[in-house]
């Protein structure tokens, strides 16, 4: 029974119930290959804004759906306005930890401010 | 069986045996979760993550935020790099970060890098001759000092608790201009962990 319990840590949230930010939040287009990863990791929104610089800064609310410690990594793609890949440093694979049931915050900045679009990769063979 | 036919078996056997135990190598993407990682040392994935950490870090809190200034070609910011300490107890090459983060910055279009400015002696000794050159006869108008200098240090601390191995680096890295202020400043940890195996040697 301890053993089983170890395993399950979930995180208990408070934040304010009107918060004084407003995300502008962009509509996405989901690929689902991994079910196994969808059903414990999730994308709950994301939120793009843009700085003085130009540089598109991009940022997703993750949710760890089940009540278990999970690991997962992360990439993002760059994409200028004729639909070509940017490389940039942030073209790797990120490792995250999640408690159970919490939710956190991944941000990417575009590598130039050519920059329009993106897409966000995620992997479940994170160790 | 005479002995040159026992010689001749036991040799074929331990052919195909080391035949067997043979591997081939196999590439994997630098850039994703395949490479190996272990608690000693720093792996490529600890070295991505550190510069994306950095990079990122300073695009969204100084670069995009406007506030770099330059005297460099197009208005852009001349940077040279500074001291980057290893204070771990692996031997490293600090261009394994540094190299990542020029890289990167050179393009966002906003940053050059000074190759002949540096504490061990210039990067490229002809470009520092040809700008010493330049500077003397007047023929071009060279910045004399960078806009910003680099520094960082790396940091390493190891823990162990019953079976279990612990790793922590730590990435600082700061930039300071001319006057020798810090305008922006950055730690990244990465803490790694592995479990000692009972049978040991």
């Amino acid at each position: 029974m301890v053993l089983l319990g170890a395993g399950c840590q979930t995180v208990n949230t408070t934040e304010t119930a009107q918060p004084a930010f407003q995300r502008n939040m962009v509509a996405e287009k989901r690929v689902i290959t991994d079910g196994s990863l969808a059903r414990k990791v999730q994308v709950q929104g994301v939120n793009v804004s843009e700085g003085p610089g130009g540089f598109l800064k991009v940022q997703a609310e993750v949710l760890n759906t089940t009540r278990s410690y999970q690991r997962f990594a992360y990439k993002w793609e760059w994409f200028d306005k004729d639909g070509n890949v940017v490389e940039g440093p942030s073209s790797v694979a990120v490792t995250r930890q999640v408690e159970g049931k919490e939710s956190l915050f991944i941000q990417g900045v575009a590598p130039n401010p050519t920059v329009r679009d993106f897409r966000l990769k995620l992997y479940e063979n994170a160790r | 069986m005479n002995r040159s036919l026992v010689s001749a078996l036991v040799a074929a056997a331990v052919a195909v045996l080391l035949g067997g135990c043979s591997t081939q190598a196999t590439y994997v993407d630098p850039g994703s979760t395949r490479t190996l990682s272990n608690v000693g040392e720093i792996n490529v994935q600890d070295w991505n993550m550190a510069s994306e950490a950095m990079v990122s870090s300073l695009i969204a809190k100084h670069i995009n935020s406007g506030n770099l200034k330059g005297s460099g070609p197009d208005g852009r910011a001349v940077l040279a790099i500074s001291r980057i300490v290893n204070n771990t107890s692996i031997q490293i090459d600090t261009d394994i970060l540094v190299k990542k983060i020029r890289v990167s910055l050179l393009g966002t279009g906003k940053v050059v890098a000074d190759i002949t400015a540096g504490l061990g002696g210039p990067e490229d000794p002809l470009a520092a001759e040809a700008k010493r050159e330049a500077q003397f006869l007047g023929t071009q108008k060279v910045a004399a000092r960078p806009d910003y200098t680099l520094s960082g240090k790396i940091i390493e601390n190891r823990t162990r608790q019953g079976n279990r191995n612990e790793s922590t680096y730590v990435f600082q890295m700061a930039l300071a201009t001319r006057d020798g202020l810090a305008v922006w400043e950055e730690e990244k940890t990465i803490t790694k962990q592995s479990k000692r195996s009972a049978v040991g040697w």
